[in-house]
């Protein structure tokens, strides 16, 4: 038989957002990726901050686990992943397999794990980058095809036995944690694990335990806690110790500063940055956009000015990516020098109020592939929040058009490009895109990120105390997709 | 025309144009912009035949000639809810033909550990629950995102007899699992495959329809 495992997996989560309704209500343990949303994880520069990382070492059934979950919780830290050493387990050889399958691999020992790649993967995660971590599959030994995604949390708890084994590896670790309980008790709950819930014979989890776990706990668990800054006998059941690691772990996450908003609005208003490029007016232009401001102008008209000026304004965005020379040989034989988009394009929507602007971009570009990133606005916080990305894979080596119909704050913006660094593009590789800019947004985004190029059809002076841009034309997605304009039960 | 065995769907006449364009649509030699057009040119069919399943009032115009001509209009507010991403492909054509549409969003995800579909995200008309709405997904495979956005409009008080779903390819265990849940829900669709396979691919289908629509490969 072969030994499965039934483990603690890698993943994200929110905390307990009981607020929040949209976040289906789920254990913040079960969870998987974006299910509240994200708020920043960088300073007011757009830097990048170094998320706290959380080690939890201790032997099999300790209670690792529960003490990470009760930390999420404690924290109430919007945005968590938890890594799981399970994940890393070596892919197993026919021998090896073999072995397992008679109980007799030692998945206790460190050689059991791919450690170069844990480290790489905590290292990266540590610094904000997207990664891919592998699933391991308990029951034949290798990984599956699919991933999962995970993105650099504020937060990250790694839990594992073997979760201090290398020092490259504590070296990430800003808080180290050591759940101690005594040997008996964990006995008892493995031996109940194995038997109830995994299907196995007492016998052999017995035999398992007293061969490999064991040995193994006393040879590299428990010296193990030596490295620990806070060793926790009794797990979540000893309140004081809980209570002075949540402390402890309350503190580093306070010293990251990442709280950000009163930052914002000081930031002093002098001339407009070099990097911002406002469309050249002309009647026609005045008189759509004349159109879009209107209160007055229905569903129908609304949709087919900004139409208009979205075609207008993605040919006036596109003389802003590079371009390189090349020689075209005419009909007549004679060769004469033109002009060939140096990179791939790629567009890439901010939702919902870019996705119109995917849509034109689409029509007169031909093959461009085009992304999305769903950022919202907490309207509790007035912080974006990071919800969901799908971004074509070839990015990292493309120029972007970022598309938003609006930049008010320039917050949403700001997390935007912070994104596509992330996954490997460069800032002058980045065009942002917009129908109507702010002042101020166009100030924040150019501070934060002055090699990004912002392209807007117009620009507007003030924002009101909601942050609404004045005089604006009001909520774009309300307008374009009809969202508020039902009124009565029949249609106009 | 109206399926026997399922009385609430309704598939395309299977005519040799629409094998033709079809075909194209599932090549896998067919390039993005090319996806894209052919994709827009199957779901402008889709989309007139859900609009067939809205409610109609009658509506007398008068024409040049001083006479009056007996017509009709959608006697609700007609409301386009596209389920992200592929959904949003099918928008623009809706609005095409009924410029009056309002325009709903749900983003549904597959939770990686439990492989159920999961609500990540709404931003529906706040009177939704007067409209007609037309659900837009171009794949139905098992039915697990369709039926959560369905879960979602009825939370919003959108009767079930109210939602039309409009979809490109099904697959008959797609079909059979939404019908039985949501009998009162009208489906239309352009074509219903032959099976999924044991990944829940909709075989033979076309591979995924939002990466190749989008170009995001």
């Amino acid at each position: 038989m072969s030994r499965t495992r039934v483990r603690t997996v890698s993943l994200c989560s929110t905390a307990g957002s009981d607020e929040d309704e949209k976040a289906i209500a789920a254990k913040p343990a079960k969870r998987t990726v974006f299910m509240a949303g994200r708020p920043p994880w960088y300073d007011v520069a757009g830097k990048q901050q170094e998320a706290l990382v959380i080690g939890i070492c201790g032997g099999s059934a300790s209670g690792k686990t529960t003490v990470a979950h009760q930390i999420i919780q404690e924290l109430g830290v919007s945005w968590v992943c938890l890594l799981s050493m399970d994940s890393f387990y070596k892919v197993l050889n026919p021998e090896e397999k073999a072995q397992a399958a008679r109980n007799e691999f030692n998945f206790d020992h460190p050689n059991a794990f791919d450690v170069d790649l844990l480290i790489d993967t905590l290292g990266r995660l540590k610094e904000g980058k997207k990664v891919n971590v592998p699933v391991y599959d308990f029951t034949t030994h290798s990984r599956l095809p699919d991933e999962v995604v995970m993105y650099g949390a504020n937060v990250i708890i790694f839990e594992g036995i073997l979760a201090f084994c290398a020092a490259e590896l504590r070296e990430l670790l800003d808080v180290k944690v050591f759940v101690k309980e005594d040997d008996d008790v964990r006995l008892a709950r493995r031996l109940v694990r194995d038997t109830k819930e995994r299907g196995r014979d007492l016998e052999g989890a017995i035999k398992q335990y007293t061969t490999f776990v064991y040995p193994a706990f006393k040879q590299f668990i428990e010296p193990a806690a030596r490295f620990a800054d806070v060793v926790i006998p009794g797990g979540v059941s000893n309140s004081v110790g809980m209570d002075m690691l949540i402390g402890y772990v309350k503190k580093g996450y306070q010293a990251r500063g990442f709280d950000l908003k009163q930052d914002i609005i000081d930031l002093r208003l002098t001339q407009m940055p070099k990097s911002f490029h406002q469309m050249p007016s002309s009647r026609q232009l005045v008189s759509l956009m004349t159109s879009m401001r209107d209160r007055d102008t229905d569903l129908d008209r609304f949709v087919f000015a900004s139409e208009r000026v979205m075609k207008l304004l993605i040919e006036f965005a596109l003389s802003f990516v590079p371009y390189d020379s090349v020689q075209v040989t005419m009909s007549d034989g004679s060769s004469v020098t033109g002009k060939r988009v140096t990179k791939q394009l790629v567009g890439v929507a901010i939702v919902r109020a870019g996705l119109p602007l995917e849509k034109v971009l689409r029509d007169m570009v031909r093959d461009i592939a085009v992304g999305q990133l769903l950022i919202q606005t907490n309207p509790s916080s007035g912080q974006p929040e990071f919800f969901h990305q799908s971004l074509p894979k070839q990015i990292h080596k493309s120029t972007v058009l970022l598309l938003d119909a609006s930049i008010a704050t320039g917050q949403a913006a700001i997390m935007a490009i912070r994104v596509l660094l992330d996954h490997g593009v460069a800032e002058e590789n980045i065009v942002l895109v917009t129908l109507l800019a702010s002042k101020m947004g166009v100030c924040s985004v150019a501070y934060a990120y002055p090699k990004v190029t912002i392209v807007a059809a117009n620009l507007d002076t003030d924002l009101d105390d909601d942050l609404h841009i004045l005089p604006g034309f009001g909520n774009f997605g309300d307008r374009f997709y009809g969202t508020t304009a039902i009124k009565g039960t029949s249609p106009k | 025309m109206a399926s026997k065995e399922w009385p609430n769907v309704t598939v395309l006449r299977r005519t040799p144009h629409l094998r033709h364009i079809m075909s194209i649509l599932r090549s896998v030699d067919t390039e993005p912009p090319k996806f894209a057009a052919t994709a827009d040119l199957i779901a402008r069919l889709v989309v007139a035949a859900a609009l067939e399943h809205v409610e109609y009032e009658d509506l007398k115009v008068t024409t040049p000639t001083g006479t009056t001509y007996d017509g009709t209009r959608p006697a609700k507010q007609i409301c386009g809810v596209s389920i992200l991403r592929a959904g949003e492909s099918m928008e623009h054509i809706l609005r095409e033909w009924m410029p009056s549409v309002v325009i709903g969003k749900v983003l549904i995800q597959r939770d990686e550990e439990t492989a159920l579909p999961k609500f990540v995200f709404d931003k529906l008309p706040s009177k939704i629950c007067n409209c007609q709405v037309i659900l837009l997904d171009p794949m139905l495979a098992t039915g697990g995102s369709a039926m959560k956005a369905i879960e979602v409009l009825h939370s919003h008080g959108v009767p079930l007899a109210n939602i039309v779903f409009c979809n490109i390819i099904a697959s008959p265990e797609g079909i059979d699992t939404l019908t039985k849940r949501f009998p009162e829900v009208k489906v239309v669709t352009a074509e219903v495959d032959d099976h999924l396979n044991e990944k829940k691919y909709i075989i033979p289908g076309l591979g995924d329809y939002g990466d190749r629509y989008f170009g995001t490969i």
